[in-house]
């Protein structure tokens, strides 16, 4: 069926081999992909941006700084400097302080962070909080604590 | 120490990632034996259509210098419109952010990094490249030096075929590599990554106010489909500086897992596919257990510290524990992409991260890591014929003495463009310009530098800082020769097989157990035996200090 050429090497199709692998590589896969993002889960395509009174106020995946002391804390170093968690004992650390600056118990600031607690299913993943989803679960839990922020 | 539990996902999450390569590789075997298909009605014309318009012959077929030729052509021709991409995004479109075009020597670096699989990266994308730079260069070259890898490793198989004649035609193996292999399996798996979290789309930032009324900018862009390529091609480039240890790269310890698996799928299918292009399936075994004891090795060697559970450089939601078992997998399948800051890795777990670069075949980069292994087996099987007095055979080929030298030169390059350039770094001044000493540490960084070039890797400890002239060209030569002058010594080796076959069976049983030990314990002596020097005065040197000072 097939036979060896043992001519020179064809030169020809090079070049347009380069262009379409650059239509198909680089442009048609990631537009097909962006287009079927969009279309079917526009909330994880744009970055899991989280809306709080009708306003963007940060995104689920990206820390944000958090310095006053009734709210938790991210971390300060991480490989990606943006770490958008904390571990469940950098959580229960942190209940002391907030406890005292809010007057929640820490009983209740314990459960809502075992409540927010993820990142295990079967036998993968060791437990962590997100910290922007936890300091919004206390805005909306306790509304006058934190009134300056759930009056928009 | 890790426990029983985590022992058991480690094997868990291997052995899913074995099981499904296996299933996949009938599938691959048969794209490159042409082999109708059901996929043939919808492919078909769009394949016609490309041979038409790039005048490509498809019953044409190359011997290994025509083959090679063709991938390299092509691949510098890809590498020059990437460059024109990068040094002029400034005036291109797609640009929200408005970035300027790159330095020519970075641009340079970049291009060849690509382009050669290794994913060296001396910027952070973030801040460097336009939206369309991170499309057309980037996810572009991501996607060809995988295709021109597989492409190659196919070559190298139909060469050791019994009654193969040629070495196949370079460019139909390319396109049907895109078409069959590639979109449908980086389109469900960057799929996967959506659901999971990862950006997609063309918008380069968001701007918010957050809860305490600070400005925070969010980078995002088309991430997703870097991510699917950047796995399954080995290639490991971010889309992020900090790659998969961004959270938009890898945003759970689930899609952490998926990476893993992601970047094993193809070079362990390849495997199972050499066994089917040959039609003796029983010779993939010594490369897939010979891949797997060594990988097993390389793994317990990075578990033997005590691994916290978060530390300083380590991603909250992966932990110690995944961080570790993703970077001796991303060295042993030479993709090279991290989710950590590599800094903040053991001594030990940096020595597994070499042992992966250095003998890359454990399973090593797809298409790649196969010829590397049927090299090792060559040596191997020339050493045992040398102490058992009979004449060397593979596959039922007699090993000559050519063959074996061919196969000594592919090995000792590796050595030779890691350690050179390293002393030249420190002899010329160029580590010490950027602030790296000559201390352990310094020196490991600098010994990993060239040798994730030279492997073809791309994880690195200078990242940004390493964007200087010296260390951009110096990589650069590094990365090139790297790959295609192990590609060409290989094929050539491969192509010299064709029509030599004795078809005699007298020969050593590869397929056998015991021959995966010898196997083993040839590449393991070998590769002490070349570059024990080197580590010992990097990550074992820093090993010991630690462990005098109490780690």
């Amino acid at each position: 069926m097939t036979t060896e050429n043992k001519e020179k090497y064809n030169f020809k199709p090079i070049l347009g081999l380069a262009i379409v692998s650059l239509l198909i590589c680089g442009l048609f896969f990631p537009l097909i992909v962006t287009g079927i993002a969009q279309v079917f889960f526009p909330y994880q395509a744009n970055g899991e941006i989280v809306q709080f009174n009708g306003k963007p106020i940060g995104s689920n995946l990206i820390a944000q700084t958090f310095t006053m002391p009734i709210f938790f804390h991210p971390r300060n170093d991480s490989a990606s400097g943006v770490d958008p968690d904390i571990t469940l004992q950098d959580a229960y650390s942190q209940i002391p302080a907030i406890s005292n600056a809010t007057g929640i118990p820490v009983d209740s600031l314990t459960s809502i962070v075992n409540q927010n607690q993820e990142g295990t299913w079967w036998i993968f993943g060791s437990p962590y909080v997100n910290v922007l989803k936890i300091n919004i679960g206390l805005i909306k839990q306790y509304s006058t604590v934190y009134s300056e922020f759930s009056i928009s | 120490m890790i426990d029983a539990i985590q022992a058991f996902a480690v094997i868990f999450i291997l052995g899913v990632t074995i099981f499904v390569a296996r299933l996949l590789a009938p599938y691959i075997t048969r794209v490159y034996s042409r082999v109708p298909s059901r996929l043939d009605k919808l492919l078909n014309p769009v394949e016609k259509f490309i041979y038409k318009i790039c005048g490509i012959d498809p019953n044409h077929s190359m011997g290994w210098k025509q083959y090679f030729l063709a991938g390299l052509l092509l691949n510098v021709a890809q590498m020059v419109i990437a460059f024109l991409i990068l040094v002029f995004q400034g005036k291109l479109p797609l640009n929200p952010m408005g970035f300027p075009g790159l330095n020519w020597d970075l641009a340079l670096n970049t291009v060849i990094s690509f382009a050669t699989n290794t994913n060296l990266q001396h910027y952070n994308g973030e801040a460097t490249l336009s939206i369309l730079s991170q499309m057309t260069a980037i996810q572009f070259l991501q996607w060809t030096s995988a295709a021109t890898g597989i492409c190659m490793g196919i070559a190298f198989v139909r060469g050791f075929i019994v009654d193969s004649k040629n070495m196949g035609n370079f460019h139909v193996d390319f396109v049907r590599t895109i078409t069959r292999i590639l979109l449908p399996l980086c389109l469900i798996a960057s799929l996967v990554f959506v659901v999971m979290g990862v950006p997609q789309t063309l918008s380069a930032s968001t701007t918010l106010t957050t809860l305490q009324g600070t400005t925070q900018t969010i980078l995002t862009g088309p991430v997703a489909s870097l991510d699917s390529i950047m796995q399954l091609g080995t290639n490991g480039g971010g889309f992020y500086g900090a790659n998969a240890a961004y959270p938009f790269m890898n945003p759970s310890p689930y899609s952490n897992i998926f990476m893993i698996s992601l970047m094993l799928l193809l070079p362990t299918a390849l495997i199972f596919v050499f066994g089917e292009l040959l039609g003796k399936k029983r010779e993939a075994r010594p490369l897939l257990w010979g891949a797997y004891i060594i990988f097993g090795i390389a793994l317990a060697l990075a578990f033997i510290p005590n691994i916290p559970l978060v530390a300083q450089g380590i991603e909250t939601r992966f932990g110690g524990f995944m961080s570790n078992f993703y970077t001796v997998t991303t060295t042993a399948a030479t993709t090279g992409s991290v989710n950590t800051a590599l800094s903040a890795m053991h001594p030990l777990t940096i020595t597994s991260g070499f042992l992966g670069m250095f003998i890359q075949s454990i399973p090593g980069g797809k298409g790649i890591g196969l010829m590397y292994m049927v090299m090792y087996i060559i040596i191997t099987v020339f050493i045992v014929g040398l102490m058992s007095g009979r004449t060397p055979e593979y596959l039922g080929i007699k090993i000559t003495g050519r063959d074996v030298k061919l196969v000594m030169v592919a090995f000792l390059i590796h050595p030779i463009i890691i350690l050179i350039p390293t002393i030249i770094a420190y002899a010329s001044g160029a580590a010490a310009a950027i602030g790296v000493g000559g201390t352990s540490v310094g020196y490991t960084q600098i010994l990993y530098e060239f040798t994730t070039s030279a492997a073809n890797n791309g994880s690195d400890f200078l990242g940004a800082s390493g964007n200087t002239p010296f260390f951009n060209i110096a990589t650069a030569i590094v990365m090139f020769i790297g790959r295609y002058a192990s590609i060409a010594i290989l094929l050539a080796l491969a192509g010299s097989m064709i029509g030599r076959k004795s078809g005699g069976t007298t020969g050593l049983k590869t397929e056998s157990p015991v021959f995966t030990i010898v196997l083993v314990a040839s590449i393991i002596i070998l590769v002490v035996l070349a570059f024990f020097p080197f580590l010992a005065l990097g990550p074992i040197s820093s090993f010991f200090r630690g462990l005098m000072n109490g780690f």
